[in-house]
């Protein structure tokens, strides 16, 4: 140590005096003195001793291109190159004898040279004379000097003792970020996938307006993945999925984006490692790229990424085919754009979906109609008439080539037939034996259901209606479907009807489609059984009528509570059964068949397949709007629900009662016979029919007495159920006029047809005004 | 030193002397071989860039101040 300090002293000692006493020195006019020469030792000294640091890390590499760079911006290329010859040959030293610290000497060269020439800029302007350049010389220098060496290892030594264990440098920062924007983590910041940004931890301490423009510079990466994942999401599914030829060229172009980004980066990571080429002498102050600077680079870049990205998410949810504005050319008016499209709509349609080869054959026909062929060369530059005529013809005979497929081929007419019959119900023989086929199977609990047992029922439902003599391939169509079911519910939950379309129908029978006329079927599943239900109480009512004669076997106060329990019952069911037929005869005629009638007209004139779409678009809303299953009608949607529920639970009450009747009846008519069992109906437990079949056990004034009971029990739930009913159903009336459809007028209309409903309003109305 | 190194050595000075030469820093073969040394015991370039332009500077003053 001590050795090599005296010999660095001795050194330097030699330099200052070969620097001083030199005669080569140009400046020098005086022989200096030894007290000059002492001074200037002491002073090189001094700087020795101050930790002055170079402002770049130490790499040979990047020292050597700045030098070469500078060579070259000056004008001295061929001298860039001897040099980088010269360097080459240097670098190859290596041994005993050679120069170890090879950066130490470049960087020294540099820096002289750096120096010398600043110096020398200095000169010339100053010889250059002339009062302006004085004024300058006296401006100049001084600036230089104000900000000189003097000043400057204090100010580094301290910003060096600033720094902390966890303080990053600026270097560290810009090659974090270079690297972010090629979506790779560095070494401080890492890419958050919670976040979804690439953020700086918290516990490295950078300056918070570093923080913020650091964070601005990763919206490139952020922008650069999203693009990047894209292009590889496509490639990668390119070969199992068919990307179009649009979606195709759009990926390689945004690949051609990339590669130039890539060069971009490429490029700013090689300077990033320069020292900045020097204008003044004392710019030492870093890497070519500082952030700031790096910010100004990315301008572009970050506006370039960001239009792609947009382009990229828009597209992500783009399928299929779209006219941009601002692509199109000025000669071809929108409507032209469009007609252009949806031809080349429904050939892709043709093409792909119905695997139709005899529209090409259609195009060619529209060329030679249209005069021209479809040579190329034959639309001439300006000829804007025989392109349209050329569209106008092609279109014209793909869409009729198309709605022919449509119609005759895959026979959309029929399915749309097929799927009005069974899923709307309007078979109506093939309904009510299916209704009478799988009803008491679908009182059973959803899950103990076996949807094999109701195809099989299905089938026999077809199979004994007029259905049977339908097209094979339409019936074959028809599933059962079970939806899916929570614990409690009944089989008539769950129990639905499928169409399976098939390609190419389900274009117009999509699954969204699909779930609609699901709903559909729904509620005119639920208004059939409210319907069969009805039906089904009349049924036990309707013989009581005819055996009335049996009544007045009965003692005279049983036999009136019976009549008066009865005809409650009657009432009450005939209002329903107003309600329900009216309500059937409303969706069959106002809504299902006009419906239908409108789509079939809409279907004759239809021209494309657009249309066609559209059509049946309109024929489903118009159908849920009307059968109160819209939106807007959602409360009276659930009132009328509510309503089905407390007609299903007066058809169960009606059916109790009859069924008490019945048994009354029989065991009247037994009760002339001695009976052989008493004693062991009168063991029985007490449960509804026992307690029915012992009524005549107990001899006739305890028969009374029971009959009596139950029946005024009936009377009750009935009146309960009658009054539950009557304000439910005010309330539903009451919202009719509230909807806006047209056609629901005419089910106010039928409803209220002797204007019941609305005196009894009235008159409600005006007991309260009282 | 055997003849090798100080080949070597001579070599490489030469070659230093060529890009000085290139770089027009002014210097001398032998200040250069002495900023060498110095550099070789683990000096700052940096430092010595310093002295050289300080020292270069003093000896400016009288011309620009006359």
């Amino acid at each position: 140590m001590e050795d090599d300090e005296r010999r660095v002293v001795d050194l330097v000692k030699e330099l200052v005096h070969r620097l001083l006493f030199n005669p080569q020195t140009p400046v020098s006019s005086s022989i200096p003195t030894q007290e000059e020469y002492n001074q200037a030792l002491k002073y090189s000294l001094r700087i020795l001793s101050s930790r002055m640091k170079p402002s770049i890390a130490a790499d040979e590499f990047s020292v050597v291109e700045s030098i070469k760079r500078r060579l070259a911006t000056t004008g001295k290329s061929s001298e860039a190159l001897t040099f980088a010859d010269l360097y080459s040959k240097f670098s190859l030293r290596n041994g005993p004898g050679s120069v170890k610290n090879k950066w130490a000497v470049l960087y020294l060269l540099n820096r002289i040279s750096e120096d010398q020439k600043l110096k020398k800029n200095r000169f010339s302007d100053k010889i250059s004379s002339g009062f302006l350049d004085s004024v300058l010389s006296g401006g100049l220098p001084a600036l230089h000097d104000s900000d000189a060496l003097s000043d400057r290892p204090g100010s580094l030594g301290r910003s060096n003792l600033i720094k902390e264990e966890n303080e990053v440098s600026e270097e560290a920062l810009v090659r974090d970020v270079l690297y972010a924007c090629q979506g790779i983590d560095g070494a401080y910041l890492k890419f958050d996938e919670k976040a979804d940004e690439y953020v700086l931890p918290d516990f490295i301490k950078v300056p918070r307006a570093t923080r913020t423009m650091v964070r601005k510079l990763c919206e490139l990466g952020w922008l650069f993945r999203k693009v990047k994942g894209y292009v590889t999401d496509s490639m990668d599914r390119f070969p199992a999925e068919d990307i179009g030829t649009v979606g195709q060229a759009f990926c390689a172009a945004l690949q051609d984006e990339l590669s130039v980004y890539y060069k971009l980066l490429v490029v700013l990571e090689g300077q990033s490692m320069n020292p900045i080429p020097l204008v003044s002498e004392n710019a030492c102050s870093g890497n070519y790229l500082s952030l700031r600077r790096l910010s100004v680079w990315f301008a572009e870049p970050m506006v370039k990424m960001g239009l792609m990205a947009v382009l990229v998410d828009s597209c992500k949810v783009l399928k299929g085919y779209r006219l941009l504005d601002a692509m199109l050319p000025s000669f071809i008016s929108q409507s032209l754009a469009q007609r252009i499209l949806r031809t080349g709509k429904s050939i892709n349609f043709l093409r792909v979906c119905c695997e139709d080869r005899v529209w090409a054959d259609a195009a060619k026909e529209a060329a030679a109609a249209a005069g021209t062929t479809t040579r190329r060369g034959d639309l001439g530059y300006g000829e804007t008439d025989a392109l349209e005529s050329l569209v106008a013809e092609a279109a014209k005979r793909i869409d009729k080539h198309l709605l022919d497929v449509m119609y005759t081929r895959y026979k959309f007419k029929e399915h749309c037939l097929a799927i009005k019959r069974y899923l709307l119900l309007g078979q109506g023989d093939f309904v009510q034996y299916l209704m009478d086929i799988v009803g008491p199977e679908l009182s059973e609990p959803a899950n103990t259901i076996s949807s094999f047992k109701l195809a099989g029922l299905l089938e026999s439902a077809i199979a004994s209606s007029n259905a049977q003599y339908d097209d094979r391939d339409m019936l074959d169509r028809l599933r059962v479907k079970m939806m899916p079911h929570n614990t409690g519910d009944r089989g008539w939950d769950v129990f639905s009807l499928d169409y399976d379309a098939r390609v190419p129908l389900n274009t117009v029978f999509t699954e969204s489609v699909m779930s609609r006329y699901l709903r559909i079927f729904n509620f005119l599943w639920k208004l059939r059984r409210i319907e069969h239900a009805l039906i089904g109480v009349w049924k036990g009512m309707k013989p009581n009528r005819v055996t009335s004669q049996f009544f007045s076997k009965l003692p005279r106060a049983v036999t009136l509570q019976l009549i008066l329990t009865s005809r409650k019952c009657q009432v009450l069911w005939d209002e329903m059964n107003h309600f329900v037929t009216n309500l059937q005869y409303y969706i069959m005629f106002e809504v299902l068949e006009v419906s239908w009638s409108n789509f079939s007209k809409e279907m004759e004139v239809a021209k494309d397949l657009d249309d066609l779409l559209g059509a049946h678009e309109k024929y489903l809303h118009s159908i849920i709007e009307k059968s109160l299953l819209g939106e807007r009608s959602e409360n009276l949607n659930k009132t009328l629900f509510t309503l089905f529920d407390l007609i299903l639970r007066f058809r169960s009450h009606a059916d109790r009662l009859y069924e008490g009747i019945n048994e009354l009846q029989s065991r009247a008519t037994e009760s002339s016979r001695p009976y052989r069992d008493k004693a062991k109906l009168q063991k029985q437990p007490s449960n509804r029919s026992s307690e029915s079949s012992s009524w005549l056990g107990e001899g006739r004034k305890e028969l009374t007495r029971r009959a009596g009971e139950f029946l005024r029990n009936m009377g009750q739930a009935v009146d309960a159920t009658s009054q539950e009913y009557s304000s439910l159903f005010e309330g539903f009336i009451s919202q009719l006029p509230i909807q806006q459809h047209v056609d629901l007028k005419f089910l106010m209309f039928r409803l209220d047809f002797t204007e019941f409903y609305s005196q009894l309003k009235s008159t409600a109305g005006g007991k309260i005004l009282l | 030193m055997d003849p090798e190194a100080a080949r070597t050595s001579r070599e490489s000075l030469d070659l230093v002397f060529h890009m000085s030469n290139i770089l027009e820093t002014g210097l001398d073969r032998h200040t250069l071989s002495i900023l060498i040394a110095l550099c070789e015991m683990g000096l700052n370039p940096e430092s010595l860039a310093a002295i050289l332009k300080e020292l270069h500077r003093e000896s400016q003053v009288p011309f620009s101040s006359k």
